[in-house]
């Protein structure tokens, strides 16, 4: 009797008492899930170590030849030594920029067509549709673009060169807008057209992240509003939007991504260009992954290595975007949902 | 219902398959591993031609043209069984690229086809295409290197007299890939105006010069694109009004677009056409140092270049298959053979299509000294071809150029001068321009000067002529001695004069006139030789079927696109719709 009061005194005055530890001896079966489980996911990290160290490696000896000025020049010629990816990164920068402002209203407003407007029978039509276009090969749209888009978009180029050409992004040397001589080539081959014909392959991705999003509006909130009298805009101003902010801004990023490493489409639009060429409308400018595609069935050894050098800063770029991208999904309130 | 549309599925995939198995099995003699090659999209269009053709015997070639330089990179680290490069290996590059280095004696090239490097324009003066335009080689060296910038440059005004020119900026397009192309053509620039390339290789960042490169520096207002397909496509585009590329002629007659009259030394402004390039490389200094294979039967362009002949353009050079001669990598000797059988095609039958699409077919001692390097290649079937059932339009019972000798001499419009022809060039040929009445002239042909007068070989009437012993029929003679490699060292593209083919064995026919070699060879079926004599045929077959019912592909087309898009999204609603 004693001896169980000392034990729970002496109980009470040692550390606080920590909640007891959950211990459980699975089965057989349940060890050997978790070590499958466990395996794969530390396997797809070692992958992603294995192919940042297998582009550190090969990209050394190109690395080690430049220096630092890797990052700052604007030139292509490994074999020469003058090779750096400012130009490229520029131009892939730009590209995914022009490609996420262009399909950022569409996918944002085709989500909220979807999971808002739209009638039912008609939902799961559009779903279908926008899985579509995820499908299509990146090669299609690259075709499309360069022999159909391309002709239709330098209206639209000139327009922006007439009335936007004083800020400076906009501006295209060597086009007139007033003179109808002047030659519709300065406005094809570039920037803008490739990034469009990616903002096409990067809409499907953003508007599934925010469709998924947008679905998952409580529907007590969403209810509730109805029930203050908000309109269908109001509703969706209020409680959609501010709900799903985490997603826009993450699948956003996720097509940010993409947009980054799209190669084959802005391959066939674009015309390579080695100097930092801000002119977006203007014929000429080039990716990392295009440069990457164009130039290595070409290259051997010393080129090899300065492309693989090029691969290396793209990887560091899309990982620093993708986990951004994570970071602002799992921050927001419908962040545990997606899956981005 | 799901159970039943899952059985109707199955029963559709059974009955599909069944069908491919009913289908009777392919006939054939012999069967041909797969080869795969890749390289010059100059020479694109001649070497897909040949793959086409080829599939009737069974061999399947697959030809990636990704460019000459991909292609010879390819093959150096064997992922392709053979590489089509214009320009040979480069061991020490002029423009600073890396050295390319194959090992001695593992390669062989082998000429397959010749052509012009055109230059396709896409210019219209009042809503009219220009189809006749001039320039001289200085003003298209300036306008690919930034120096000309509007057409109504006075320079090419000069050039044109019978054109108003608009003021229309030039565009100039160029490779944005390694090419052979742009080899050929910066070549033919350091010849003829070093001056000018020089200084744009200094203004594009390549001081102190660029030398030969296969990779074109450029400049803003360039346009880069991949391959020969990519640049006339560019030009080819309605937007692209005032661009001008460089590619092939055979590209230009496939957009259906006109090719720049080029300026040669005899003052005539030209179009490469096969009969103007087959003259025009008679002046080709091509290496016969057998015993060098990295400089054997490859090519020197000066004498193109200098040349006086009339007819002579400029730009006209040989395009190579580099074969190898020994089993490395992935090649062994089964694709040996394939690609022996696809190289004697190549040179033989293939040669008589070659002008219908633009390229010239190879002269009588490339041909041959073409069949004894195809021997180096390990596993090949030796045949003996008789070189006479080519019918080759270049061949003639003495040896020289048929080809070369019948081209008709360029018109006086065409001379350096106020005259201007009007007549439209490569794939609008039939369409004329209006030229201004101060430039027109009667449009007589004019005799060439320097004794180019158009000749005829067929003399004396003969048609055919036996230079051995009938004995027993004329099936399985040899054509090329290998012994006596006499028909190639001549410098010149021809034989010595007059001198005969060196042939040698029983029952040889050598004729000028195809439709008596086809009634006097032997068996025209049973041999393979007999066989490969039916490809023309089936080419023209199939060239024919795919021109006509336009309007139905087109219609089958946007019902196919529409199928794929409405089709999915009607299943996919059905299936929801009934699991809910």
């Amino acid at each position: 009797m004693t001896a169980t009061t000392v034990l729970r005194e002496s109980e009470r005055d040692g550390t606080p008492a920590s909640p007891r530890k959950l211990f459980q001896r699975g089965g057989r079966g349940d060890r050997m899930f978790d070590a499958l489980t466990g395996t794969s996911g530390l396997l797809v990290l070692s992958i992603m170590v294995a192919v940042g160290v297998f582009l550190a490696v090969q990209a050394m000896p190109a690395l080690r030849r430049t220096g630092f000025s890797f990052l700052t020049t604007a030139e292509w010629q490994p074999d020469r030594g003058q090779f750096g990816i400012a130009a490229v990164m520029l131009g892939t920068v730009l590209i995914a920029a022009v490609a996420v402002a262009a399909a950022l209203p569409i996918s944002m407003g085709t989500a909220l067509f979807i999971t808002e407007v739209a009638p039912r029978w008609l939902r799961a039509t559009l779903v279908a549709l926008v899985d579509l276009m995820a499908a299509v090969p990146s090669v299609v749209y690259g075709l499309w673009g360069a022999k159909l888009l391309q002709g239709n978009v330098i209206g639209i180029s000139r327009w922006i060169n007439r009335w936007l050409g004083w800020i400076p992004i906009f501006s295209v040397k060597g086009a007139d807008p007033s003179s109808p001589l002047s030659s519709a080539s300065v406005y094809t081959a570039s920037t803008f057209i490739a990034g469009l014909v990616v903002a096409m392959m990067v809409m499907p991705i953003q508007c599934v992240v925010m469709r998924e999003v947008f679905s998952q509006v409580p529907p007590g909130e969403r209810e509730g509003a109805y029930a203050l009298g908000s309109t269908r805009w109001g509703m969706i101003r209020v409680v959609a939007l501010p709900f799903g902010r985490g997603g826009i801004i993450g699948g956003s990023m996720l097509g940010l991504g993409r947009a980054l490493g799209e190669t084959i489409a802005v391959l066939l639009i674009i015309s390579p260009r080695f100097d930092m060429n801000f002119h977006i409308l203007e014929a000429g400018g080039n990716s990392v992954s295009a440069l990457i595609a164009g130039r290595y069935n070409e290259s051997n050894g010393f080129g090899l290595s300065a492309l693989m050098a090029a691969g290396l800063a793209l990887f560091a770029v899309t990982l620093v975007v993708n986990f951004t991208a994570s970071w602002f999904i799992a921050r927001s309130r419908s962040g545990a949902s997606s899956d981005a | 219902m799901k159970l039943r549309l899952v059985q109707l599925a199955c029963a559709a995939v059974l009955v599909a398959a069944t069908g491919s198995l009913a289908a009777p099995p392919r006939v054939q003699a012999d069967t041909y591993q797969r080869i795969s090659g890749s390289g010059s999209s100059w020479a694109a269009n001649a070497i897909d031609a040949m793959r086409v053709n080829v599939k009737q015997f069974g061999i399947t070639v697959d030809f990636n043209p990704n460019g000459s330089t991909a292609g010879r990179k390819d093959y150096l680290n064997g992922v392709v069984d053979f590489a089509a490069s214009d320009i040979p290996f480069q061991f020490n590059p002029e423009d600073g690229s890396a050295p390319e280095n194959p090992a001695a004696g593992s390669y062989a090239y082998i000429p397959v086809t010749a052509g012009g490097t055109a230059f396709m324009y896409n210019l219209k003066i009042n809503g009219k295409r220009v189809t006749n335009l001039r320039l001289s080689g200085e003003n298209v060296a300036k306008i690919f290197t930034g120096a000309i910038t509007m057409w109504n440059d006075p320079a090419i005004v000069a050039d044109n007299p019978g054109l108003t020119l608009p003021a229309r900026t030039v565009v100039p397009v160029v490779r944005s890939d390694g090419s052979g192309s742009s080899a050929q053509f910066t070549a033919w620039m350091i010849k003829t105006h070093e001056p000018v390339w020089n200084n744009f290789c200094q203004r594009s960042g390549r001081a102190p010069a660029c030398g030969f490169t296969s990779f074109y520096p450029t400049v803003q207002g360039m346009i880069a694109q991949q391959g020969d397909l990519g640049v006339a496509g560019y030009v080819s585009q309605n937007f692209a009004e005032g661009a001008i590329g460089y590619v092939n002629y055979s590209y230009a007659l496939g957009s259906q677009f006109p090719v720049v009259k080029l300026l040669n030394a005899a003052g005539y402004y030209t179009e490469p056409t096969p009969e103007k390039v087959a003259v025009s490389l008679l002046k080709a200094q091509i290496n016969t140092d057998a015993s060098n294979p990295s400089l054997y039967l490859t090519q020197n362009l000066d004498g193109v270049y200098a040349d006086t002949d009339p007819r002579n353009y400029q730009l006209s050079s040989y395009s190579y298959l580099i074969v190898p001669t020994i089993v490395q990598g992935q090649f062994n000797l089964e694709k040996g053979k394939t690609l022996g059988a696809f190289a004697y095609y190549a040179m033989c039958e293939a040669q008589q299509q070659s002008a219908s699409l633009g390229y010239s077919p190879m002269p009588v001692n490339l041909v041959e000294a073409s069949f004894d390097q195809i021997r180096k290649i390990p596993g090949v079937v030796v045949e003996n071809v008789n070189i006479a059932q080519c019918q080759n339009p270049t061949f003639s019972a003495d040896g020289t150029n048929t080809l070369a000798q019948n081209a008709a001499a360029p018109k006086s419009c065409d001379q350096q001068g106020p005259t201007q022809c009007p007549d439209g060039t490569a794939g609008m040929a039939n369409v004329p321009t209006a030229i201004n009445p101060s430039a027109q002239a009667p449009t007589a042909t004019v005799p060439a000067s320097g004794g180019a007068t158009p000749t005829t070989v067929a003399s004396g009437g003969a048609t055919k002529t036996t230079t051995a012993p009938g004995a027993g029929g004329a099936t399985g003679t040899t054509v090329v001695d290998p012994n006596n490699p006499n028909g190639v060292t001549d410098p010149n593209v021809t034989l010595p004069d007059g001198s005969p083919v060196v042939i040698e064995g029983v029952g040889t026919v050598t004729c000028i006139d195809p439709s008596a070699c086809g009634a006097t060879s032997p068996d025209g079926v049973a041999t393979p030789q007999g066989a490969l004599t039916a490809a023309p045929a089936v080419a023209t077959m199939i060239a024919d079927s795919s021109s006509t019912g336009t309007l139905g592909l087109e219609l089958l087309v946007v019902f196919l696109t529409l199928g794929m898009v409405l089709g999915p999204a009607i299943a996919w609603r059905y299936f929801t719709e009934r699991r809910s």
